[in-house]
């Protein structure tokens, strides 16, 4: 009866179904429907899986060789699939991304920082030239004795600067071993001189400082005066230290803080605690000697005053002023700010209006 | 001080003229430049001429018609002014000339007859305020004569360069136009034509005697008496040198002084002699002594001011300002010349306490020449007999009670290169000394002899100094000096960290000044008894607001974020880093430095709920307080807790003690609104301040723990808890009784209402178990919740809610 009933070469009927193949798959718009027809041409009720089925009844040879047939065809149809399929995902995934597009000019969410202020920052760049040609850095107290501000840097009782029009004093009534004389009085220190003789009396030599910090006078508050300002001391104390030494080392300072290119220039000054004194000047960055702002026309920016440490303050610190020399130095940090950021009003600092501070890279 | 370049040359015939070099050469030697000006004369074409010939003019009453001789030609001029007559010298512009700048002289005719150019005043020529009449030279410039027809600038010493230089308080001597010419004389090494008076006395002598009580508060006091003067105008030349230098003319009394102040540094003082008593004495003022003084102020004295009095009354205050009653006046004759030395230090607070600070006082208060006196004195005299017509007294009244003689200061010449670095041999260095004035016996070590002018110069440094200054700065060779090492200590590396995470953190740092005022410390609504309040006083603020030290940085921050926020800033983040000052039983105050900061306003961040974008304010609050003071700690690696707390200024409900190491260092949370609202701040204000010394002590060296290769247990356990119970102690209390084990614990979540009793909370805990070198069995893990579970009933009686997760 089979014999009879056999079919037609099944051969024929799967080219034909592989020739429809292409289309039906092309058809096909949806990963869904695709996995549909997938069952339908190569699932266990398809015609190929009909086939598959049949062949064990088939003789071994052509059993072989039909299987083969069958094989080929449906390999053929899975290409076709899994290709559709991948092309169809890849438009799903597509579609799915569109949907998140976000307008990426859009403000980010920027983790805010906030800023140093440009006088702390000033600071630290100046203290940083310093430590790194191996000096330390030491820091005192801002209300201080008139020993430590006057006495010990020669500057006597009956000193002008010391007058309550220059120097702020403060109402304290000292306690304890360590006051310098009966008469003592406490005040804000007008500079971070000092700690010059702090640290010397507490320190043998050789010395080789910077002190930061802030120092007060008795000024209103104007463009270029503040009654709180800062400042950095420098002191190096050694066997051999000369006034050479002192240019060397605040050319270095001048040039590692505002370029290799400025030159720098002493002339005579005067301060009580040191002998020969000095101011230094940098040549003016803004105008190369033509005659600027920032300048006062002269070609010159005055930058700190310096010298040789006097004879008289190391006597009160107890240093033996024939065996040792020392230079000092004293530089303003608020003015090397404002002169290296074109900053002409002294009030910016003290404000804290944050348009000024959120400018302090 | 002021001088002009051509007043220089009185004393020194410099090499250069021009001004610039000049300014360089002061600059080199220590006198800042604070201004140079050359003054140019506003004419020009205006000449000498004199007047021959005078006649009326034949058809006007109010002008005259001169014939004046110009030298080399006589030109007939028409001139309104009535002051002279025939033999006048004077500047004549001729036709073609130009007066102020632009205004040209022509022949021009007036009424019929031609005036060929103009005769001028001191105001047409801008020389000067009169012009009552034209300039007659005969007396002021009489060497005019000789010049006819000449260029008229000449006679007037110009053009001339003035200089406004700085002197430093060191160097009174170089307050006068001859102490700077000797500067220049010195760079130069030209000679210096040193002051000389020659005055011609007369009998009788000065019947003035002096007696000094108090030869500390002055050591000389020299007088010289000149009779019969005519008080009027000093010559023009001398008005103009010292409208130049900045002084303001006067009369020729007054004027002679002043002059003498400017060119020779010493100031002096004309008494009226007929107002003054015979017998003079300097002595210290009484308590409460008055005197009237020349600006016609009643001064009260005290003892420690020096006056100079006749046997009646005090008539000055040494060196500050002289009485009214013995001033010089329009109508005296005869005068006394005053020429003291007196005591720097009382000059000074005198001068300061009166307010009465002078070009006089502020020379006597740096100290001037002893040996000079005489020399000041005798040439205002020379002035007075030359242009007030006057006599000199025989008899130089001079009490010294003890001679200042000249200091003799050794310079081991080795001392040279010891302090400027360079050699500079015995004979270079007694030179460059010599130009200075200074005589030097060429010793070992060199002998020098300091002119007693020079109270600055004592020791062998100030001569180095001094020859550091004439041999040239630029001549020493630079050497930078490199120290043994150092660097920054723990702390200080410490001190920039912490500034780095609040910068870090969003915050801007500030810097306020370190005064505060007591309406600061009321607006912070601190208690009586807040030690706080212990401010230590300013004695001389400049202002009432700046009356205490800060013992809280809080006003500080709190104005500065009011200042921001009043100027539209939505989003306030500031910090301060700065020292508080605070009484103490010690030699000084207390001075620990704080940390505070404040953030007011909200903080913006984008948000994207469904497809939209939205910046959303979010305000600061008290967690942003606790959070910053949470990452600080944890980035100093300095173990803090946080603990409730009430204390001023804060939110009594939002606050926190910091505690470290078991003390309390501060305080975070939430301001209090009513002084929120004090400071002109609204809405919720994040603040803190805390000590930072704990913060700056470096931890021990962190140590590395190897990570776990096995796998963690994590699991969720909420607790009931009463609802005042802080987080703190369930936290405490679960990672007590979790024991080694826990890696992990952090709260995620905190509820309240449905399910819970009245008064009750729910808090729910993540938690991370996990062992060092073994797979935790749930058998190890049940005994761990057991633990757990009784830990927290057992600490803060807190229930386990639900069952395990």
């Amino acid at each position: 009866m089979t014999n009879l009933t056999r079919p037609m070469d099944p051969r024929s009927t799967l080219r034909a179904l592989a020739d429809e193949v292409p289309a039906r798959v092309a058809a096909v718009s949806d990963l869904a429907t695709l996995g549909t027809l997938e069952a339908e041409l190569l699932g266990r009720q398809s015609e190929i899986g009909k086939l598959r089925k049949e062949l064990g009844r088939l003789d071994p040879d052509e059993r072989r060789e039909l299987g083969a047939f069958i094989n080929e065809i449906a390999a053929g149809i899975r290409d076709r699939i899994d290709g559709r399929r991948a092309d169809l995902a890849a438009a799903e995934e597509a579609m799915r991304l569109r949907a998140d597009r976000v307008d990426v000019t859009l403000p980010g969410r920027v983790p805010r920082r906030g800023t140093h202020h440009l006088v702390t920052s000033t600071l630290a760049d100046i203290v940083d030239i310093f430590t790194s040609i191996g000096y330390t850095v030491a820091t005192g107290p801002e209300i201080e004795n008139d020993f430590y501000n006057f006495t010990a840097l020669n500057i006597p009782k009956t000193h002008p600067a010391r007058l309550e029009s220059d120097t702020l004093y403060v109402d304290f009534e000292p306690f304890g071993e360590d006051r310098h004389d009966d008469d003592v009085e406490i005040l804000l220190r007008t500079h971070t001189s000092p700690m010059q003789a702090r640290y010397m009396e507490a320190h043998d030599p050789p010395v080789y400082i910077v002190v930061p910090g802030r120092v007060f006078r008795r000024d209103d508050l104007d463009p270029t005066h503040s009654p709180v300002f800062h400042q950095v001391e420098g002191l190096a104390v050694d066997d051999g230290i000369t006034f050479g030494d002192l240019k060397g080392t605040l050319d270095y300072m001048a040039k590692q803080f505002f370029g290799p290119k400025q030159t720098v220039r002493f002339l005579p000054d005067y301060f009580p605690f040191t002998e020969p004194s000095a101011q230094m000047h940098v040549s003016c960055f803004a105008c190369d000697f033509s005659g600027c702002r920032v300048c006062s026309h002269t070609g010159w920016i005055e930058l700190a005053g310096c010298g040789m440490v006097h004879p008289a303050v190391f006597e009160a610190v107890g240093y033996d002023p024939e065996a040792l020399t020392g230079f000092a130095f004293g530089v303003g940090a608020d003015r090397f700010a404002m002169v290296r950021h074109g900053i002409s009003d002294l009030r910016h600092f003290f404000e804290s209006d944050l348009r000024v501070l959120r400018q302090f890279k | 001080m002021k001088t002009t370049l051509r007043w220089l040359n009185d004393f020194v015939d410099l090499p250069t003229s021009d001004p610039a070099e000049i300014g360089a050469v002061f600059e080199s030697l220590g006198f800042e430049v604070e201004e140079m000006t050359t003054v140019t004369p506003s004419f020009s074409g205006v000449v000498v001429g004199r007047v021959t010939h005078i006649e009326p003019h034949p058809n006007a009453d109010k002008v005259r018609v001169c014939t004046v001789d110009v030298g080399s030609e006589v030109a007939e001029i028409i001139c309104g002014a009535w002051n002279f007559d025939v033999g006048a010298v004077v500047p004549v512009a001729l036709p073609g000339a130009v007066l102020g700048g632009d205004f040209e002289i022509g022949r021009r005719e007036i009424r019929g007859v031609v005036s060929n150019g103009m005769i001028c005043s001191e105001q047409e020529l801008e020389v000067g305020d009169d012009h009552a009449g034209i300039m007659v030279l005969n007396e002021d410039y009489p060497a005019a004569e000789s010049h006819l027809g000449d260029d008229f600038a000449t006679q007037l010493h110009l053009p001339d360069t003035i200089y406004d230089l700085a002197v430093t308080p060191n160097r009174p001597d170089c307050m006068s136009v001859v102490g700077l010419a000797r500067e220049l004389a010195a760079y130069y090494d030209i000679p210096l034509r040193h002051p000389e008076v020659a005055l011609d006395a007369e009998e009788p002598p000065s019947r003035v005697d002096i007696r000094i009580e108090d030869p500390i508060g002055c050591p000389r006091f020299v007088g010289r008496e000149v009779r019969n003067i005519t008080v009027g105008p000093s010559p023009h030349w001398i008005r103009a040198r010292l409208e130049a230098a900045g002084v303001r003319p006067i009369n020729n009394v007054v004027d002679a002084s002043n002059y003498v102040m400017m060119e020779l540094g010493h100031p002096t003082h004309a008494f009226d002699l007929e107002r003054l008593g015979d017998q003079i004495v300097v002595r210290r003022a009484t308590d409460g002594e008055a005197l009237v003084t020349l600006d016609g102020v009643e001064r009260e004295l005290v003892a420690t001011d020096i006056v100079v009095a006749d046997a009646t009354q005090a008539v000055a205050i040494a060196g500050v300002m002289g009485g009214a009653d013995t001033e010089v006046h329009d109508d005296s004759r005869h005068v006394f010349v005053e020429a003291a030395m007196w005591e720097p230090p009382s000059v000074l607070v005198t001068s300061k306490r009166l307010g009465l600070r002078s070009e006089a006082s502020a020379r006597f208060e740096r100290g001037m020449d002893p040996n000079f006196c005489h020399v000041a004195a005798d040439r205002v005299a020379e002035l007075l007999v030359e242009f007030a017509g006057g006599t000199a007294a025989a008899r130089l009244v001079d009490a010294y009670p003890e001679v200042v003689t000249r200091r003799q200061v050794p310079l081991a010449l080795d001392e040279i290169p010891r302090l400027l670095g360079i050699e500079i041999d015995r004979a270079a260095a007694a030179q460059l000394l010599r130009r200075l004035d200074f005589d030097v016996k060429e010793a070992e070590p060199l002998l020098v002899t300091v002119p007693t002018r020079r109270h600055d110069v004592t020791r062998p440094a100030d001569l180095v100094e001094e020859i550091a200054r004439l041999h040239g700065f630029d001549g020493i060779p630079d050497r930078v000096a490199v120290g043994p090492g150092g660097g920054l200590t723990d702390a200080q590396r410490r001190e920039r960290r912490l500034r780095e995470v609040m910068v870090g953190a969003g915050y801007h740092e500030a810097l306020t000044f370190s005064f505060i005022g007591e309406s600061d410390l009321d607006a912070l609504a601190l208690p009586e008894d807040d030690p706080r309040r212990e401010g230590i006083r300013v004695v001389n603020p400049l202002r009432d607001e700046e009356g205490v030290m800060r013992t809280t940085l809080l006003p500080g921050i709190l104005k500065a974020a009011a200042h921001n926020i009043a100027r539209n800033m939505e989003d306030v983040r500031l910090f301060e880093f700065g020292k508080v000052f605070l009484p103490a039983a010690a030699s000084i105050p207390d001075q620990p430095d704080m940390l505070a900061f404040v953030a007011a306003g909200a903080q913006r961040e984008p948000s994207r709920e469904d497809a939209g974008w939205a910046l959303t304010p979010r305000q600061y609050e008290v967690l942003d307080a606790t959070g910053l003071v949470s990452l600080i700690a944890e980035e100093l690696e300095s173990p803090i807790t946080l603990r409730r707390a009430v204390v001023e200024p804060f939110h009594p409900e939002r606050c926190a003690a910091v505690g470290f190491e078991g003390e309390t260092i501060g305080h975070v949370g939430e301001l209090r609104p009513s002084v929120a609202d004090a400071f002109g701040l609204s809405g919720r204000v994040a603040i803190g301040e805390v000590t930072a010394a704990p913060m700056l002590r470096a931890p021990d060296a962190w140590q590395f723990i190897n990570p776990s290769q096995f796998p963690p247990v994590i699991f969720d356990l909420a607790f009931e808890v009463a609802d005042e119970t802080p987080n703190a102690d369930v936290l405490e209390a679960i990672t007590t009784g979790a024991g080694e084990l826990a890696e992990e614990v952090w709260l995620f979540d905190v509820f309240r209402g449905s399910g819970l009793g009245e008064g009750r909370k729910s808090m729910a805990y993540r938690l991370t178990l996990r062992a060092p070198e073994r797979t935790l069995t749930d058998a190890e893990i049940a005994p761990v919740r057991a633990r757990i579970e009784a830990a927290v009933a057992d600490a803060v009686g807190g229930t386990l809610r639900g069952g395990p997760t």
